[in-house]
C-alpha cells in the first residue's frame, strides 16, 4: 500500500528532514511511526500525504508515485486517504453531523448517500448521540472521536494519524487504539505517527522508529 | 439537489458567516474601497462632464484664407471643391476682393479706402467654417495643408471656444488618468492585505480542507464569493459618492454652467463611469482574494 524506495528530504538545500528510508506497508497492514519531536516523523507522513514532495527517492501509494501527482490528481488521492490530526481541528461552526459529513461533500457524495455514511461513522466512535451537537460543548476525547469518524466517513483505504493520542489520557488513548486496531481488521492500511511509548508497546503492531531523519529500526512491538 | 448548486449554496453560505464574523471590519472596508474608488470616478465624471458641455457661441472655427493675387478662377474653384469635399469643413464662403473691400470701408474711418476700388490692394479670399464637432488636430492638419498650398498666399485661423477648452479638458484628463491609476492600485493593494489576512485567519481551514482532497475551487469558492459582495457594495458606495460629489459641483458652478449654455441645470452624468467603477470594484475585490487564497495554497506544498 505504502512504499518508500530511498526517500530523502532536504529543506531550503542544506537541512536534511529524512535521509535514505526504505519500508513498505502492505495493505491492511497497521504500523506505528515513532522516533521524538523533530526526528522527521512529519515530514514522512506530509510525503504521504502530497503536502511535500521527495527530494530524491520515489513514494508510492497504492501503486501511484506522489510526485507525479498535483491539482485536482492529488486532491483526488487525498479524498482517498484519511487523516487524523493530534488536534482534531474541526469547524466549530458546523455540528458533529456536518463535521463528519465534510469529506463526503468535499468528494461529491449525493445528499441521499451522506446521512447514512455519517451514521455508520458516528456508530462506530460511539456518538450517535452527538449528530446535532456543536464541538465547542465536547470533550477533547469526543473531539478527538469526532475527528475520527471524519477520516473513516468516506471508507479510505489508507489512515494516517498524527500523534492521534497526543491530547488524552491514558483511558481515552487506549479507546482510540482499539478503534484503529478494529479499522485494521476491516483491510483500513493505517500508519500511526507517535511519541509514546507506552501506546505503541501495548499493540502488537509494526514499529518503525525514526531518529535524525534515518529509519534505524523496523520490527514488530515489544509485547507481541 | 444538484450537488453543484449544493457546493455553491454551502460557498455562500459560509461567504455570508465570515461576513457577519468580522461585519465592523467589513464595513469600514466597503466604506475605504468606495471613498478610494469614487475618487478616480470623480474625476473622469468631472472630464467627460467637462468634455461634454459645448459653448452655445462660437462653436465653429474659422479660417480666413487670403489667396494669390493672380490666382486663376479654375484654381480658385479646385481649392473651393477641395475644401469642401473635407468631412471638417462645414462651409466654403468666397470672398471677393471688391466686397471686402466694400465691407472694410463701411468700418467706422475707413470710409476713404474706398477710393481704391479701381486699384484695390486686398486678395480674394475663403472663408472656412469648420464642422461644429471638429477635432482640434484634424482642423490643424489642414490649416497646416492650406499654409503649404502654393495658391493661399496666408491665412487666419480663429479656434473655436469649444477647441480652446478641449486642450484643456484633454490637459485635465491626463491628470485624472495618472491619479486614477494610482488610486486603482492602492485599492487593489487593500483589497489583497485585507483577503491575506482574512486568508491568515482561515490558515488551518484551508489546511484541513486540502487535505481532506478539496480542490481550490472548492477551498477558494467561499473566499471569492465573500470578495464579490465586498467588491458590490463597494462599487455601490462609490457611485453613490460620485453621484452625491457631482450635485455637490454642480450646484456650486450652477450660475457658470448656465452662462456655458442656457439649457445646463447641472454636469450630467456618465452611466458609463458608474457602470466601469462599479466593475473595477467587484474585479479588483475578486483578483485580491484570489491572488491571496493561491498564495496560502501554494505556500501549503
Amino acid at each position: 500500500m505504502i512504499e518508500f524506495e530511498s526517500v530523502a528530504k532536504v529543506y531550503d538545500g542544506q537541512r536534511e528532514a529524512l535521509s535514505d528510508v526504505n519500508f513498505r506497508l502492505a495493505p491492511g497492514e497497521m504500523a506505528f511511526l515513532t522516533g521524538h519531536s523533530g526526528a522527521g516523523k512529519s515530514t514522512l507522513l506530509r510525503l504521504i500525504l502530497g503536502l511535500e514532495t521527495a527530494s530524491s527517492g520515489a513514494v508510492r501509494v497504492a501503486g501511484t508515485d506522489l510526485s507525479t501527482l498535483s491539482g485536482e490528481k492529488l486532491a483526488r488521492y487525498r479524498r482517498r486517504v484519511g487523516v487524523v490530526f493530534q488536534d482534531p481541528n474541526l469547524e466549530e461552526d458546523l455540528s458533529v453531523y456536518d463535521n463528519v459529513a465534510l469529506p463526503l461533500r468535499i468528494s461529491g457524495f449525493s445528499e441521499s448517500e451522506i446521512p447514512k455514511r455519517v451514521k455508520a461513522a458516528l456508530s462506530r466512535v460511539d456518538l450517535s448521540d452527538q449528530a446535532n451537537a456543536s464541538p465547542r460543548v465536547l470533550s477533547g476525547g469526543q473531539q478527538q472521536r469526532v475527528g475520527i469518524a471524519r477520516a473513516i466517513v468516506h471508507r479510505p483505504a489508507l489512515l494516517v494519524a498524527d500523534e492521534p493520542t497526543g491530547n488524552l489520557d491514558p483511558e481515552l488513548s487506549a479507546r482510540v487504539m482499539r478503534m484503529f486496531t478494529q479499522f485494521q481488521q476491516l483491510g483500513v492500511t493505517i500508519l500511526v505517527a507517535t511519541h509514546e511509548r507506552a501506546v505503541v508497546e501495548s499493540l502488537p503492531f509494526r514499529r518503525l522508529v525514526i531518529e535524525q531523519g534515518r529509519l534505524v529500526s523496523d520490527g514488530m512491538g515489544a509485547n507481541r | 439537489m444538484n450537488r453543484w448548486i449544493l457546493d455553491h449554496t454551502q460557498a455562500i453560505h459560509d461567504a455570508w458567516k465570515r461576513t457577519s464574523d468580522r461585519l465592523t471590519q467589513f464595513i469600514v472596508l466597503v466604506c475605504l474601497l468606495g471613498i478610494l474608488l469614487a475618487i478616480p470616478g470623480w474625476l473622469a465624471q468631472i472630464w467627460i462632464g467637462m468634455a461634454s458641455l459645448v459653448p452655445e457661441d462660437a462653436v465653429q472655427s474659422e479660417a480666413i484664407v487670403f489667396l494669390k493675387q493672380d490666382l486663376e478662377v479654375e484654381a480658385r474653384i479646385d481649392l473651393e471643391r477641395t475644401l469642401s469635399e473635407m468631412p471638417d469643413t462645414d462651409q466654403i464662403i468666397f470672398v471677393p476682393r471688391s466686397a471686402a473691400l466694400e465691407q472694410l470701408s463701411k468700418q467706422d474711418g475707413l470710409e476713404p479706402i474706398a477710393d481704391l476700388k479701381a486699384n484695390n490692394p486686398l486678395p480674394d479670399a475663403l472663408r472656412v467654417k469648420f464642422s461644429v464637432q471638429g477635432v482640434e488636430a484634424r482642423e490643424n492638419q489642414i490649416i497646416e495643408t492650406l499654409v503649404a498650398d502654393r495658391r493661399v498666399l496666408s491665412l487666419r485661423y480663429y479656434p473655436s471656444t469649444r477647441i480652446q477648452y478641449a486642450s484643456l479638458v484633454e490637459m485635465l484628463g491626463f491628470l485624472g488618468i495618472g491619479l486614477s491609476v494610482l488610486t486603482v492600485i492602492g485599492v487593489l493593494m487593500a483589497v489583497f492585505l485585507v483577503a491575506a489576512a482574512d486568508v491568515v485567519d482561515d490558515r488551518r481551514r484551508i489546511e484541513l480542507y486540502t487535505l481532506l482532497g478539496a480542490s481550490r475551487r472548492f477551498i477558494r469558492r467561499p473566499y471569492l464569493y465573500r470578495a464579490t459582495l465586498l467588491g458590490v457594495l463597494a462599487g455601490l458606495s462609490a457611485c453613490l459618492v460620485i453621484t452625491f460629489l457631482n450635485e455637490v459641483l454642480s450646484s456650486a458652478l450652477a450660475s457658470n454652467l448656465k452662462a456655458l449654455d442656457s439649457r445646463l441645470e447641472n454636469i450630467p452624468m456618465d452611466g458609463r463611469i458608474l457602470i466601469g467603477v462599479a466593475s473595477i470594484a467587484v474585479l479588483a475585490s475578486w483578483v485580491g482574494a484570489e491572488r491571496a487564497v493561491n498564495r496560502r495554497l501554494n505556500a501549503l506544498h
